[in-house]
């Protein structure tokens, strides 16, 4: 029986833990609300387990510096917010490109720009998608309890590990600043997964730090290895990682980069579905509007409506068959969010059934209710 | 079995504090009891209203923003007053009436203490919240006075007097009819 | 014995280098530094970012990290962080590390990670057709300063030794011995390194500003050249213009990781002993 150690913590403090638990052992990064107690309990934490943590001058370093330990050897993670997103962008896309896995806290607050740097919202799933430049593909998680912050740390970093790519984990500052029961496991070694090694005996001649020809990354051995030299880049390139910029590898990349996580997509989604078995109605949401929608639906089902939650944990790659099998199933759908309905729209681009998609958002910086979302699904 | 507490105050008054030893206690040291706490965020500073909302229940808690509370804690005129009006028969207010007056006509069960001057009698203003703490254990029912005081062992831990004092404060609490 | 060959990949030549630009005597100077202190090429690792120097790595047979423009340096801190073992150079441009990177260059130097940074600086931005970067100098042309320069231009040098650097030192392509002995001492110094090495850029600055070919380019570096020792008895008004050359700080001081470890060392220890 793994140990387990109870505790009432924010969500912010759990990321830590888990990500400790999950192995990570470099942080980097630069303070802003609502994610400091991230950046704060890293600074308390890793060296008490030989981790180093680094307060960068800015979010273009951090992102780099994450980067380049991870490519030494170290899991590695930092903690932002929008304007930090938004600064972590371009090289989020040198982490793809190079395919060095990291991950990426995002504790979401109103915007854009400074907006109410302490309220939540959830306005940046477009961000986290189409943030960094040209075509890519991105793999995001949602919490919406401090429980998540720790048990889905474990799943992102296994997740950028497998797939050698950063992974975004989209809290909010509600789940972020949420002191909850929570329950801290200790992983079984089984349960972690590291990337994946060159085979033993594998010479320089042979070893090719990219393998385009599949849906899987190349192996990767840490800089320092002492076989194997490693070389990575963000320019486009061939297999060797040397710089490829033909017709033919720029569309081979491209499409290799995208399938990687689009043709694993039943691997990478996680969803939850609350009293859906026997739902008329339904609600989709993520993050903190989840846990209001998850009372709207005990409300609902007390006033004798039979309604629904299909919870996405995996924001990207979109699960998209479960919101179909959802969409054809009830008659009427409300997307909560607290944003203007970029989740929405993703679903009704999926709506071939003819189902009613009707939205619930909040914009204010607090955070939605079950009132309101009961609200949007009672409109006519 | 859910209880919803709100507790409410201006900055500086430890509300946060209090919060977490009734979330720890029914977190860590009960059974199988979840806990939230929404504590307000951002530029709240000493002197200001300020509240944080704590639920515990036997079964996972939805959304933590209370809507309507079981138990309202007021340690400050400004939170009062806030309060006052949305009251319904059955919420319980407790508060402390060095710094609250009740408001004639108000719907609720109200329990008024001066917390401030009797934590002074007890031999530390700062146990002020524990008094508080204990009326609020007897008044929701989910928790017991032990878990809350493994809770502040746990909180203070080493500072033996620290301990000893909140947990005769809690107790004193518990006796107040 | 080893040679500058075993650390080059031949097989990339010819390289991508204008004829007469400077970089390519500043690769070879890197390999043969590698080659005389018979380093490993597993125990390197280089990080480089964008322009006619971030090329570099191109050429290069031990590990490399290419990346945006202007962050070679926070790559390099995380490689160094990430194992301290190994031995971290960064290579930029005057773009990458003075310009768009010009405050990563003043952090890296005030933590003192231990990496050495090699900036080739040849007063503008090569690949891209001329274009100014922080150490133009004020009057010069260049494809988006036609009417002559505006700025002050940054001193490398002086900035990166304002800055905390505990090691600064500057060559030029003129004198490649040097060059090989300042990066050398750079990589042994425990700590941040800056080794500012002027090469010519005869295809775009040079021609812009009337200078001459790549050999002419070469020479006006020999005239501008002034010993440090030397300069230490001259005033400033002499030294305008002059290329002060050779070891300007060396002042070393734990840098970051020596640091950082002895907090690791404690507080991993102090949290053993809580959870025994």
């Amino acid at each position: 029986m793994a140990k387990v150690i109870k505790k009432f913590i924010e969500g912010n403090d759990a990321c830590v833990d888990g990500a400790i638990a999950a192995g990570a052992r470099f942080y980097a990064g630069y303070p802003i609300s609502p994610s400091s107690e991230i950046a704060e309990g890293a600074a308390r934490e890793m060296p008490k387990h030989g981790g180093i943590y680094i307060q960068m001058e800015d979010e273009l370093s951090s992102m780099n510096a994450l980067l380049g330990a991870s490519l030494a050897g170290k899991k590695s993670f930092t903690a932002t917010s929008g304007p930090g997103f938004t600064l972590m962008q371009e090289n989020l896309g040198l982490g793809i490109m190079s395919e060095i896995p990291c991950v990426l806290y995002v504790v979401m607050r109103s915007g854009p720009a400074t907006g109410a740097a302490t309220k939540p919202a959830q306005a940046d799933i477009m961000q986290a998608r189409w943030g960094t430049h040209g075509d890519h593909n991105i793999i995001a998680l949602s919490p919406s309890s401090v429980q998540d912050c720790y048990d889905l740390s474990l799943t992102a970093f296994n997740l950028a590990e497998k797939y050698r790519t950063p992974v975004l984990f989209l809290s909010d500052e509600v789940i972020g600043h949420l002191r909850e029961t929570c329950r801290e496991r200790e992983f079984a070694p089984e349960e972690i997964f590291n990337r994946v090694q060159p085979a033993p005996g594998t010479t320089q001649e042979e070893f090719r730090p990219y393998d385009f020809s599949g849906t899987m990354p190349a192996p990767m051995p840490a800089v320092g290895d002492r076989n194997l030299l490693m070389r990575t880049t963000g320019s486009t390139h061939d297999e060797k990682g040397e710089f490829g910029p033909g017709p033919a590898n720029i569309n081979k990349v491209t499409h290799y980069l995208t399938d990687k996580i689009d043709k694993n997509v039943d691997d990478i989604t996680i969803v939850r579905e609350y009293k859906m078995e026997d739902a008329e109605v339904a609600i989709i949401s993520f993050g903190c509007s989840a846990r209001s929608s998850m009372s709207a639906v005990d409300i609902l089902r007390e006033k004798g409506v039979k309604a629904g939650l299909l919870q996405l944990v995996t924001i990207w790659p979109m699960p998209e068959k479960q919101i179909r099998e959802v969409l054809q199933k009830v008659s009427k759908v409300v997307v909560a969010e607290m944003n203007l309905g970029q989740l929405a729209k993703e679903i009704r681009s999926f709506n071939d059934y003819g189902c009613k998609v009707l939205q619930a958002n909040r914009t204010d910086g607090v955070l939605i209710t079950p009132q309101q979302i009961i609200d949007a699904l009672e409109e006519k | 079995m859910k209880t919803e507490i709100i507790l409410s105050g201006v900055g500086g008054q430890g509300l946060v504090s209090t919060g977490e030893i009734l979330g720890q206690a029914a977190s860590i040291f009960e059974h199988d009891l979840y806990a939230t706490m929404a504590a307000a965020y951002g530029s709240e500073t000493r002197g200001t209203f300020t509240k944080s909302d704590v639920i515990i229940s036997d079964q996972p808690i939805g959304c933590p923003n209370i809507d309507k509370a079981n138990i309202i804690l007021c340690l400050a005129q400004v939170a009062y007053d806030r309060y006052v009006d949305t009251l319904e028969d059955d919420t319980v207010v407790i508060y402390d009436t060095d710094s609250v007056v009740k408001k004639e006509g108000a719907k609720g069960k109200h329990i008024g203490y001066p917390f401030r001057s009797m934590a002074i009698e007890l031999g530390n203003i700062q146990t002020a919240n524990s008094i508080a703490l204990g009326v609020m254990i007897k008044q929701c029912g989910v928790l017991h006075a032990d878990t809350c005081k493994q809770a502040v062992a746990a909180r203070f831990a080493g500072k033996d007097k620290v301990i000893e004092l909140n947990d005769k404060a809690i107790d004193f609490g518990m006796s107040l009819e | 014995m080893k040679s500058y060959k075993d650390y080059m990949l031949f097989n990339k030549l010819p390289h991508t280098w204008c004829a007469g630009c400077g970089d390519g005597i500043i690769l070879q100077s890197i390999a043969a530094v590698m080659a005389e202190m018979e380093i490993d090429k597993h125990d390197i690792a280089l990080a480089s970012g964008i322009g006619c120097f971030g090329r570099v790595d191109d050429y290069l047979d031990i590990n490399c990290m290419h990346v945006t423009h202007g962050r070679a340096l926070p790559a390099a801190t995380g490689i160094a962080l990430g194992n301290p073992n190994l031995t971290v150079l960064c290579t930029m441009g005057d773009g990458d590390g003075a310009t768009i990177g010009g405050n990563h260059l003043i952090h890296a130097a005030r933590r003192n990670i231990n990496v050495t940074a090699i900036i080739a600086n040849n007063y503008n931005y090569g690949q891209t057709g001329g274009q100014y970067s922080a150490t133009t100098p004020t009057h010069s042309i260049t494809s988006t300063s036609p009417y002559g320069h505006v700025e002050h231009n940054f001193d490398l040098c002086k900035l990166a030794e304002a800055a905390g650097a505990t090691f600064v030192a500057r060559a030029t392509t003129y004198n490649p011995v040097q060059m090989r002995k300042l990066i050398r001492q750079g990589i042994e110094n425990k700590g941040f390194s800056l080794i500012e090495c002027m090469a010519a850029c005869p295809t775009h600055y040079g021609r812009y500003n009337k200078q001459g070919d790549a050999a002419a380019m070469l020479k006006r570096y020999n005239e501008l050249t002034v010993p440090v020792e030397k300069a230490k008895n001259m005033t400033p008004e002499e030294l305008e213009g002059k290329l002060v050359t050779g070891v300007l700080v060396n002042n070393p001081r734990p840098d970051y990781y020596t640091m950082y470890k002895k907090i690791i060392d404690e507080q991993s220890a102090a949290y053993e002993a809580a959870q025994a």
